[in-house]
């Protein structure tokens, strides 16, 4: 990967889309007859808050240009710094093999400083590439309570946020809850909401919701009486993304939480929900519980969710376990019904780095009410926290 | 017996779709090199990416005197050197190798099929199979028979246990329109046609599907998709090598039987066939049938009139040497095998009544390439006065299989500050706007198989109606005066007489 880079101070927008044109032009001639492409996806605005933060984000916003070759509008935004606005583009082009035409994105950095903050959403607005998708990526902690989102929330098409970055997180749910259940209003969709801690879980659901596409294993995913999440806890425990996992859970499969839904017992936090009966009646009813633990690292093993086990045992014992291999980026799976054998396998399991992540939520065109219905869990999960 | 599993409330929202359920995969004719370098690192990269269940386990069945550590590091071996991922990763690989074993046998020893049996009834105990079972049929065709047959022989045509049983066939599936009907005839005695799957791995690649994307999900190409529009259609899939160490096969077989009746045979009807009611796989390859049923057929004696014919001499291909074809290993001293096959058919349907499609197949071609290229209708009238009207290009929209996958679409502009009309093309390339790799496109077919999903594969009637119009080809050349071959030369677009089929028309062959 080989990043193109000019500068260029300014804040006139027609100037900024003048040294764009000539960085294309500037590209094409040294390409040396080999096709420059601009196949643009996306807009993808981005806000940081300072220097370092705005780094980590043009290099993820150069990987992201394989998979979403986008306009990216990164705005540093520091309104307690002495006033000065200022604006640089990039093209961040990639090597592909020889022979086949240079991919590029294009980026703006504007630099707001002091009173010039507040300018930021009236920049970025002329700088979007029109008729395209607008996504709007607030990284760190504090998402909702930064100024652009209600000067853009009219324009954008989804909101990213990482809820693992949340320092409230009881407060962060019931934000995310209120603004993805904002509706359709007629001639346009409201904003969709990406979490990237849903985005990581996705592994997780996958390999989990893989043992009831067959046919012998499904019936026993309406049994479930008990689900173990063991997480290794980081240097800031967050329990949002098994809150997230167990929200899924619960939203797919209807299970109800009771009046008492949360305990906590020493680094123990105990779920209690309810499910219909199987098989006894339509008003039976039978208790979940969801035990949400703290598990050992591994060597070399990162923070983060360690295994995810489901067990029914009401009746036939069943058993569908996912958890974390001594091979770091793999899990083993095993399924185990009654007294047969054991089946198992190691999967591929990656913790995906944040371009993954972003990667992964910008192919969704619309909203994900999977998504959303374990967010509304979780959310109602997290306001029982004591 | 095949009803997937629909109502898995832990799919909904999920990326990927769903998992096939656990099964054997026997494949006949393991030791050889389509397993080791296609199947074996499909299958692999399958379980890469999660799409395979556990207690998936594969069993190779062949005459060769390996045992199982054997079999599982020549399949290491293969994935190592083959797989689009690169070399397999340890602890993986491991794991998906603790499926896989050799099982020897002759095809047709009754026997072999009896303890086949036996180690697939433990298989579906030890690794919870539940009776699934995949035969692929990974022999040269001479082999079939006995396979088909010792698998009805033992009851391995039925699962047991409510499991279900599909049977894959590599091409060729024939060698003629009786010899196609026979196989036909073979399988379905023994199987139903649903749990018979005829691949053509053309059917597999991403862009070959994103045809059908292409042509129903954007509004304004199928409008103008019929003959009021298109003056032609141009399909070509070039290869830029010989028939290398594939000689002796080769030469009983030629373009028209190794490249025309299935490869460009499913790009012609995918571009031509009708919106089919519903994506799947009855309604796909009705739509399919329909157009091969609507082609006029060659007759025999208009050989000379609606095909052209050749056979490479010795030249060079990017700078390399290549040898004639009548020099290469296994073929018959004046062999009037065809290297290079044009054909101009008609497909006699409402939308396309009079439209030329040209289909041409080479080996030794200057590069590599596949694609369809639809030339539209030039304008009525000229309106630039400057500009002599010859000067004007048709349209013509381009979609390119191989190897630069993408859509092209060739129209007129205006020269800055002249009064000229040049042609101009805008290209759209999946390289540069998905930056994810394509999945190979077995990959996608044995992952459609295990689904119970057809629609990517040949059905019976489709194969049929196919052959039956390629075989009169063949009785029209055998009938005919022997062609002073060879005629073209290798690193050429092929002989004088492919040029001439679009001369007498007044087109011409596009140059790639």
């Amino acid at each position: 990967v080989e990043a193109a880079v000019t500068a260029a101070p300014t804040i006139d927008i027609a100037a900024i889309e003048r040294e764009l044109r000539q960085l294309w032009q500037e590209n094409a001639a040294e390409a040396g007859g080999q096709a420059v492409t601009r196949a643009l996806t996306l807009n993808l605005v981005a806000r940081a808050a300072d220097s370092e933060t705005a780094e980590v984000i043009s290099a993820l916003v150069q990987r992201l240009t394989a998979s979403h070759p986008n306009r990216t509008v990164l705005a540093i935004v520091r309104p307690e710094a002495e006033a000065q606005l200022e604006a640089f583009v990039q093209a961040n082009c990639l090597l592909t093999q020889p022979g086949l035409p240079q991919l590029c994105g294009e980026q703006i950095t504007i630099d707001a400083r002091g009173d010039a903050a507040a300018l930021v959403a009236s920049l970025v607005l002329p700088l979007l590439v029109p008729d395209l998708p607008v996504a709007l990526w607030l990284p760190g902690p504090g998402a909702f309570d930064d100024a652009l989102l209600p000067r853009l929330r009219g324009v954008i098409d989804r909101l990213i946020v990482d809820s693992r970055d949340s320092a409230a997180p009881a407060r962060d749910l019931a934000a995310m809850v209120a603004f993805s259940a904002a509706p359709d209003v007629p001639g346009r969709r409201a904003p969709a909401l990406s979490d990237l801690a849903w985005s990581g879980l996705t592994p997780w659901r996958e390999l989990t919701a893989q043992f009831f596409d067959t046919r012998v294993l499904l019936p026993h995913l309406r049994r479930i009486d008990r689900v173990e999440i063991d997480v290794v806890p980081g240097a800031a425990p967050n329990p949002v993304p098994a809150l997230l996992l167990a929200g899924w859970l619960a939203s797919r499969l209807g299970w109800a939480p009771l009046e008492e839904a949360v305990s906590v017992e020493g680094a123990v936090l105990r779920l209690h929900l309810r499910r219909a009966a199987v098989g006894v009646g339509p008003s039976a009813i039978r208790l979940v519980t969801v035990e949400i633990r703290s598990a050992a690292a591994r060597d070399g093993g990162a923070p983060g969710l360690a295994a995810l086990r489901l067990l029914a045992v009401d009746g036939v014992r069943a058993s569908f376990a996912v958890e974390r291999a001594d091979t770091p980026g793999f899990a083993r799976t095993t399924a185990q019904v009654g007294d047969a054998p054991p089946v198992g396998r190691l999967a591929r399991c990656e913790e995906p780095d944040t371009a993954d992540l972003l990667a992964a939520e910008l192919r969704l065109l619309s909203r994900d009410r999977t998504f959303e219905a374990a967010l509304r869990a979780a959310g109602a999960f997290a306001a029982r926290l004591p | 017996m095949d009803a997937p599993v629909q109502d898995n409330p832990l799919r909904s929202g999920l990326r990927i779709g769903r998992t096939p359920e656990p099964c054997t995969m026997v494949i006949f004719g393991a030791t050889g090199d389509l397993t080791s370098r296609k199947l074996v690192p499909a299958l692999y990269n399958l379980a890469r990416e999660r799409r395979l269940p556990g207690g998936f386990s594969v069993v190779g069945f062949a005459r060769r005197d390996w045992d199982d550590a054997f079999f599982r590091q020549t399949l290491l071996d293969g994935v190592n050197a083959n797989s689009r991922s690169g070399a397999a990763e340890a602890a993986l690989w491991a794991s998906f190798a603790q499926g896989i074993s050799f099982h020897r046998g002759n095809f047709d020893d009754p026997a072999a099929y009896a303890t086949l049996a036996e180690r697939l009834a433990e298989l579906d105990a030890e690794r919870g199979v539940g009776g699934n079972r995949v035969f692929y049929l990974a022999t040269p065709p001479e082999s079939y028979h006995d396979i088909i047959r010792h698998l009805g022989e033992a009851g391995l045509n039925r699962s047991p246990a409510g499991g279900w049983t599909r049977i894959i066939v590599e091409k060729p599936f024939g060698r003629d329109l009786q010899s196609a009907k026979e196989l036909n005839q073979e399988l379905l005695a023994i199987f139903e046609e649903e749990q018979v799957y005829r691949i053509d791995h053309y059917l597999g690649k991403e862009t070959v599907q994103n045809l059908l994307v292409f042509r129903f999900s954007n509004g304004i190409f199928e409008p103008i998709w019929n003959r009021s529009y298109v003056d032609h259609v141009q399909i070509t899939v070039a290869e830029s090598i010989g028939v290398e160490d594939r000689g002796g096969y080769y030469d009983r077989s030629g373009a028209l039987r190794d490249m025309i009746q299935n490869h460009l045979t499913q790009l012609l009807t995918l571009t031509a066939m009708e919106p089919p009611v519903a994506y799947d796989a009855d309604a796909v390859r009705d739509e399919k049938v329909k157009v091969l049923r609507a082609i006029r057929p060659i007759a025999p004696e208009e050989v000379a009139q609606f095909t052209a014919r050749g056979q490479y001499g010795p030249g060079s291909v990017s700078g390399r040497p290549i040898g004639g074809y009548g020099g290469e290993r296994g073929v018959e001293p004046g062999s009037q095998t065809e290297t290079f096959v044009a054909l101009k058919l008609f497909i006699e349907s409402w939308r396309w009544a009079g439209v030329p499609f040209y289909l041409r197949s080479g080996k030794a071609m200057p590069r590599r390439v596949s694609e369809i290229a639809i030339q539209f209708k030039t304008v009525p009238t000229m309106l630039f006065a400057d500009t002599p009207m010859n000067d004007i290009e048709a349209n013509v929209l381009a979609i390119k299989i191989q190897p630069d996958e993408g859509i092209t679409l060739k129209f007129g502009s205006k020269v800055p500050g002249q009064s000229q009309i040049r042609p101009v093309t805008m290209d759209f390339r999946y390289g540069t706007s998905f930056g994810v790799a394509s999945p190979e496109a077995y990959e996608r077919l044995l992952l459609d198989c295990m689904l119970g999903d057809g629609t990517l594969f040949t059905r019976r009637d489709e194969v049929e109606a196919s052959w039956s119009l390629i075989t009169p080809i063949h009785q029209g050349w055998a009938a005919g005066p022997a062609q002073p071959f060879p005629n073209y030369e290798a690193g050429s677009w092929g002989p004088a007489s492919a040029d001439e089929l679009l001369a007498r028309d007044g087109r011409a062959w596009r140059r790639l």
